[in-house]
């Protein structure tokens, strides 16, 4: 292949970056709630290949039940605890807020959470902590 | 300088970088062709490191790494990676200097440095690599990765023979089904071309940005464990291409919001991530430099073109070391 091939080819790559990179995250997989789980939750976020939470930011009411569904290719968690975070900014709880951490979260698992204590939570991704993938969920009374 | 090595010196030329006769803003370059290649023979032999090579390149007893060898293992067993594609980089001034006073100049370019004439201007700055390289903000998600790296770093310097080691096997698929996979090293580079790889595995370094060891084009990353051998690329099984150049490092996170390729002063130095990188180019060991040569990757992107490198990052990492123990 001529390098003005490649040239050409690199320069065209380019041109269809947008189909990679900015293409919609697939619609969350019905297939990623478990049965098991029991009742629906009242928040639903998904983490994608863009590594990011959709919706980044939730509100529920105190005693309502978030669910976590991985929808990219990658393992994320979902961690609200500052002994796990390695910038300051990555977690925020609510006086008298238990931290918690759902460990890793292969594709298309799950991870639900019941918040009890009002308030604004800040978690983040541990693995993409550098990226800055965090998520908010605004619990009310 | 043999009328042969110009002639190949102005092929690489083209094939580095398709820069001089696109862009009018190269001052470095005289008008005919024929300046243009002794300029470029000028830029490769430039490399900042190059004496540091030549310095070590036939020792036959390097010393030994001081306290005894580093033992590495890093594996990914589940989770997707990061494909790099092809993008025009956002050029640090803190490694590239300021259109007044710019520096990173010399070596092949895009392995080494970025002479003017790879830069373009934005706003009347050199402020932007012109041509895509494998180094920016572009990627795409791949699932099912797999990375099984063992490494020992034995041998301090670069060297004409090296007690390193390195054992590599990465694999990732795309939404097709087909897998990709990199095997790496039956040689290790025991010393480099124009920059440093102490023995063929180096611990605990800073590498890549201002250093000018590796690509300026990557931010000054401090290194856990790094490598550079001949491998091979496969798809689904098959070998596609042999030997190439082979390149992995584990650092610190060097990617920052949508996962965009940070400067020196963003990067996270409390996480860490580990980089795959098949490079466009071969070294010409009777030259001490490299020239272009895409890889065949297999992978073909939605116009049709192969993507001519695999710039890879593997995230969900178990990582152990020890040192000391052979």
């Amino acid at each position: 292949m001529s390098y003005k091939t490649i040239v050409l080819a690199a320069i065209a790559a380019c041109g269809v970056l947008a189909l990679f990179t900015s293409a919609a995250d697939p619609s969350l997989p019905e297939a990623a709630v478990d049965a098991d789980l029991g009742s629906a939750p009242d928040a639903v976020v998904g983490m994608t290949n863009t590594l990011k939470f959709e919706p980044d930011t939730v509100e529920v009411t105190s005693g309502e039940t978030v669910e976590w569904r991985n929808t990219s290719l990658f393992v994320h968690t979902v961690t609200a605890d500052p002994d796990e975070a390695t910038l300051e900014e990555s977690v925020r709880l609510p006086d008298g807020a238990e931290a918690f951490d759902s460990g890793t979260i292969e594709p298309e698992g799950v991870f639900r959470h019941t918040f009890t204590t009002p308030g604004v939570y800040r978690y983040f991704c541990i693995p993409h902590e550098g990226v800055r993938m965090y998520g908010t969920v605004i619990v009310g009374d | 300088m043999t009328l042969y090595t110009i002639r190949r010196s102005w092929k690489s030329v083209l094939g580095t970088i398709l820069v001089a006769c696109l862009l009018p803003l190269a001052p470095v370059l005289a008008q005919d062709g024929g300046d243009r290649a002794e300029q470029m023979a000028q830029l490769k032999e430039m490399a900042p490191a190059k004496g540091y090579v030549n310095a070590h390149k036939d020792v036959e007893q390097p010393f030994g790494l001081l306290g005894g060898p580093i033992t590495a293992t890093i594996r990914q067993q589940s989770g997707g990676v990061f494909v790099a594609l092809p993008d025009q980089r956002e050029l640090d001034p803190r490694v590239f200097g300021t259109p007044q006073m710019p520096r990173a100049l010399a070596g092949t370019p895009g392995v080494n440095g970025v002479p003017l004439m790879a830069r373009a201007a934005e706003n009347g700055a050199f402020t932007v690599m012109s041509q895509p390289s494998p180094f920016g903000d572009a990627f795409v998600a791949m699932g099912n990765g797999r990375l099984q790296l063992d490494a020992v770093d034995a041998t301090a310097t670069d060297a004409a023979r090296s007690d390193d080691e390195v054992s590599m096997m990465a694999s990732w698929e795309d939404e097709g089904g087909n897998t990709y996979e990199v095997r790496c090293c039956q040689m290790l580079a025991t010393h480099g071309m124009e920059f440093p790889t102490f023995g063929g595995v180096v611990t605990n370094h800073i590498l890549h940005g201002f250093t000018r060891i590796g690509t300026a084009l990557m931010p000054s990353e401090y290194t856990y464990v790094a490598f550079w051998g001949m491998g091979e690329v496969r798809k689904n099984g098959d070998v596609i291409d042999r030997p190439r150049l082979v390149h992995g490092m584990l650092t610190e996170y060097v990617r920052k919001q949508d996962y965009k390729l940070a400067f020196d002063e963003e990067v996270t130095p409390t996480r860490r991530h580990f980089h795959l990188m098949v490079a466009p180019f071969m070294p010409v060991p009777e030259e001490g430099t490299f020239e272009q040569n895409p890889v065949t990757t297999g992978f073909t992107l939605p116009n049709g073109m192969e993507l001519p490198f695999w710039h890879v990052m593997f995230e969900n990492l178990e990582i152990e070391a020890s040192r000391g123990a052979e």
